[in-house]
């Protein structure tokens, strides 16, 4: 039963044999409370969380709270590689639209294409849906790049707005740390100053 | 035990490896294609790309070795748009075409080129740089074929048709599509020596004929992604 636990906890990233072994006796020895917390809520999750049938985000209901929230901008659609990347953007605090998510991004070499992405539900979405904008930040990686390339020449059948979230200088970096690619980006995206 | 220290290389595809590694493969001047792991380059704050021509440093035994060191060779360059697409499918191409480690020296050089030239030309020459690359690769991976005679011996002609035969060459053909004229410029290898939109279509088909039994049934994955529509 111990070795079966131990081995269970090497599921989570970065989780190997050693800090998995003190995740068992922490729980075992001092805090059975939190394990049996631990266990429910694992199962529970394990059961009941799926994707948003909206925007494929993870969600406990079939429609996510954001796709819910009537008070959010049904006009912006903003598309990110994973669900983690809506929480950073939600964290911001400045965005009040809706998202969608890809869980990944285009890799021909891998087999990943644009049903992989549910890239035939986005159409969908954007023919059904009053969508006036659609904001492509995905990652700032040349794979980032061909994925918001591609989706950009699909939204184009459509009368929408498509823009590119800006990459560049970190706020409070100095540019003599940032590295010559992030400065070649944040000069070519530049904008006029007033 | 190998080691190679600062050997000049492209990365051609990378992905996900374990919690916080990347699995890495490379196309290499001393080396060819090789695979690599790059452990926990996954989170590192400056990212491995590709398109750029970079030094890597590599170690290990056995069959996966070890990323040690990287450096970037190179200004910055981001693809745009089309170049951006040409350059996924080329590496697609060299991921699936060649063996690893057979090295290709010629071969690093015009990828180089290609990659270079491809951030600075615009959407028809980029075409015409594409054809010219692939017929090279073709050509470093022993299918080459004769652009100066056709099958029977005789000089191509410039103002000649000719339909090309599978892996033995060019036949004079007066319903043949490819112009005598087209052959030559594959063979000068020149960028700004190009055929017209229709024969750039024709050296496209013709290459898809050349490199389909290479490919074998497996379909290139970013032809279908990119070129459908
Ligand atoms: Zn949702």
């Amino acid at each position: 039963m111990i070795e079966t636990l131990n081995k269970a906890f090497c599921a989570l990233p970065g989780v190997g044999n050693k800090t998995a072994q003190r995740f068992v006796y922490h729980l075992l020895e001092r805090n059975r409370e939190g394990g049996f917390e631990l266990a429910k809520a694992l199962v529970d999750a394990m059961e009941h969380v799926k994707h948003c049938s909206s925007c494929r985000t993870l969600s406990e209901k079939n429609i996510c709270n954001i796709c819910a929230n009537d008070v959010r901008d049904n006009s912006q659609l903003c598309i990110v590689e994973t669900p983690t990347d809506i929480h950073a953007i939600e964290q911001s605090g400045v965005y009040k639209g809706k998202y969608f998510v890809l869980s990944g991004y285009l890799s021909p070499i891998d087999g990943i294409g644009a049903a992989e992405l549910g890239l035939d539900e986005l159409e969908q979405k954007l023919k059904d849906q009053n969508v006036e904008e659609v904001i492509l930040a995905t990652n700032a990686t040349v794979e980032g790049e061909v994925t918001a390339h591609y989706i950009s020449n699909m939204v184009k059948q459509f009368d929408i707005k498509i823009t590119r979230i800006a990459h560049g200088i970190p706020i409070g970096g100095e540019l003599e740390y940032a590295d010559i690619n992030t400065i070649a980006h944040a000069l070519s995206g530049r904008k006029s100053y007033n | 035990m190998t080691k190679v220290d600062l050997t000049p290389a492209f990365l051609i595809h990378r992905r996900a490896f374990k919690d916080t590694s990347l699995l890495l493969d490379f196309l290499t001047l001393d080396h060819g294609k090789i695979r690599l792991v790059g452990r926990g380059l996954r989170n590192s704050k400056t990212q491995i790309q590709v398109f750029q021509h970079l030094k890597i440093s590599y170690s290990g035994k056995g069959d996966l070795k070890g990323l040690n060191n990287w450096e970037a060779d190179d200004t910055p360059r981001q693809l745009k748009g089309d170049s951006l697409i040409l350059g996924m499918y080329v590496n697609e191409l060299i991921s699936r075409l060649l063996h690893e480690q057979d090295p290709h020296f010629e071969l690093f050089e015009i990828y180089k080129n290609f990659i270079e030239s491809l951030a600075t030309i615009d959407t028809l020459s980029s075409r015409w740089l594409l054809r010219l690359f692939e017929h090279n690769l073709l050509q470093e991976l022993g299918y080459g074929v004769n652009l100066s005679e056709d099958i029977v011996g005789e000089k191509i002609d410039l103002t000649a048709k000719y339909e090309y035969q599978h892996q033995d060459g060019f036949v004079r053909s007066v319903t043949g599509k490819i112009l005598g004229k087209s052959i030559n410029q594959l063979l000068i290898d020149d960028i700004d020596n190009m055929p017209d939109t229709q024969q750039l279509k024709v050296c496209r088909d013709l290459n898809r004929m050349r490199l389909k039994p290479l490919l074998g049934d497996k379909p290139l994955q970013s032809r279908s992604l990119f070129f459908s529509k």
